[in-house]
């Protein structure tokens, strides 16, 4: 008898018996992962780390190509850009002198109501070596990892604002969840109203304003950032524009293109929970006032009562805040 | 008489036999690095194809037997490690899709390429489809299915390149076996 003719229907009996065994072992794993377990979350960090230097490698040449077609855009378009960079200029000189006088005057009241200031922030940079891969993920990898102090849920900024934020690190890169996957939640604020909201990712281009008061009044073109509620990311950072879809809904524009990300920075934030004791001085030296007489120097209560509203002071500015953290 | 010496392969030919086993599914391996490979950038789009399911339906028709539900179901995994979504999603979408290519296998085999390519789009409308209801049950809302659809239109539009990629890689490399 041929041996072949038995092996035939043993071969494919074995392929069908495998196919049920992993289609079983594919849905119970989809029911597990659910779990997030230690084990799923080491197995993701290993791959990702064996896998991050091939893509680094792999991403090169795409982001000289890049280049390449962004450098032949730039000659072809040369002499309108150079127009256009010299009005910006001329507004932007206009501007600075303005924000040069307003940063003189924020820096005369916060030593006038003795504010905590945020320390300065570190940051690492690094490059986006990788693609989310799927549609319903919006993560990238970044070749930062824990040797260089990315550690989980710190901002991560380009060029042009915040793209998200660490979600897992390895020793050499790190998993960033950008703002518009299904999974990102971000507190944010409204400028210039200051309303309070939180953006959330739908797996579109355009993430939504979750939590926004019924009856605040934003408008489309409206700025977001983010306002550091939680402490972990820092405040103030860009995010983006509101914007209206046809349906009537607001939702935000992010400043980052998620299309164009390359060069990134992991800002290295540390809420400050060790807050220094901080008494209000005894005597308030406000701002020079050239119109009014200069007021005497205003004696405030002792240190035991720190933290309470002084009622007014020398310069007319707000009464003094608590020592807050932010 | 002079007695033959009983047969035993040389380890070259050892070698070609496991590259020859191995080779798809490496070829699968390669095609979950390459959807991670940032190629949209260039054109300045987040879009990249699945690659993997290419891979699967593929080899799927043309040699299932190179290319046991095994493979599929590590190729599966190992993209969903690397992407950083839910655990399993694509390795038992792509099972399940491995699994209906293979009880259709009969209509699409020696058949002309467009219906070979054809064939794929109703392959990828379905694994879009099942990922999509998927993921909707697993977040408890509807996701919109925009970037699905956008993905795997992608994914059918280059699969012509691929098929021809991989027909040399078979020519060449797996005609002797």
């Amino acid at each position: 008898m041929d041996s072949n003719r038995t092996a035939l229907p043993f071969r494919e009996f074995s392929h069908r018996i495998s196919l049920v065994f992993m289609l079983t072992l594919a849905a119970a794993l989809l029911l597990l992962g659910r779990a997030e377990t230690y084990v799923f979350d080491r197995a993701r960090q290993v791959v990702t780390d064996l896998a991050a230097p091939l893509l680094e490698v792999a991403s090169r040449p795409v982001a000289a190509t890049r280049r390449v077609i962004e450098r032949t855009d730039e000659y072809a378009y040369v002499f309108d850009e150079n127009e256009r960079l010299r009005a910006e200029n001329a507004r932007l000189l206009a501007w600075k002198e303005e924000a040069l006088k307003l940063q003189a005057k924020v820096a005369r009241y916060e030593a006038l109501l003795n504010v905590q200031v945020d320390p300065a922030i570190n940051y690492v940079s690094g490059r986006v070596v990788s693609d989310s891969g799927g549609p319903f993920v919006d993560t990238v990898l970044v070749n930062v990892g824990s040797d260089k102090g990315a550690e989980s849920g710190q901002a991560v900024i380009d060029t042009d604002g915040l793209i998200g934020r660490i979600v897992s690190t390895g020793p050499k890169a790190s998993r960033v969840l950008l703002l518009t996957d299904l999974n990102s939640r971000v507190p944010v604020i409204i400028e210039p109203a200051h309303y309070n909201a939180v953006l959330a990712g739908d797996n579109t281009a355009w993430p939504r304003l979750e939590y926004l008061a019924a009856q605040s009044a934003v408008s489309p073109g409206d700025r977001v950032v983010t306002s550091g509620d939680g402490g972990l990311i820092p405040a103030g950072l860009p995010v983006g524009l509101v914007i209206q879809t046809s349906d009537g809904g607001l939702r935000v524009q992010t400043f980052s293109d998620r299309g164009r990300l390359d060069f990134v920075r992991v800002l290295q934030y540390e809420f400050p929970s060790q807050v220094k004791r901080q008494d209000p001085p005894q005597v308030l030296k406000g701002p020079p006032v050239t119109s009014a007489p200069p007021p005497g120097p205003v004696t405030l209560p002792g240190p035991g009562t720190a933290g309470t509203n002084t009622g007014s002071n020398a310069g007319g500015a707000s009464p003094a805040p608590t020592a807050g953290a932010q | 008489m002079p007695r033959l010496e009983p047969y035993s392969p040389t380890p070259a030919a050892r070698a070609g036999r496991i590259v020859m086993t191995v080779m798809p599914f490496a070829m699968g391996l390669a095609c979950v690095l390459l959807s991670f490979v940032p190629l949209g950038r260039i054109v300045g789009s987040p879009l990249t194809p699945a690659f993997p399911l290419m891979a699967i339906y593929y080899w799927a028709i043309v040699r299932p037997e190179m290319f046991p539900p095994l493979a599929v179901f590590a190729v599966g995994l190992i993209f969903d490690l690397l992407s950083g979504g839910a655990i399993g999603l694509w390795a038992f979408v792509y099972v399940v899709t491995y699994a209906v290519v293979i009880s259709q296998r009969m209509l699409v085999v020696n058949a002309p390429f467009s219906v070979f390519w054809v064939g794929f789009l109703f392959a990828a409308a379905f694994a879009g489809a099942f990922a999509w209801a998927i993921i909707s049950i697993i977040h408890g809302m509807f996701v919109p299915p925009g970037s699905v659809a956008r993905h795997m239109a992608v994914t059918v539009a280059v699969f012509p390149i691929f098929v021809m990629l991989f027909g040399r890689i078979q020519t060449r490399v797996l005609q002797g076996n």
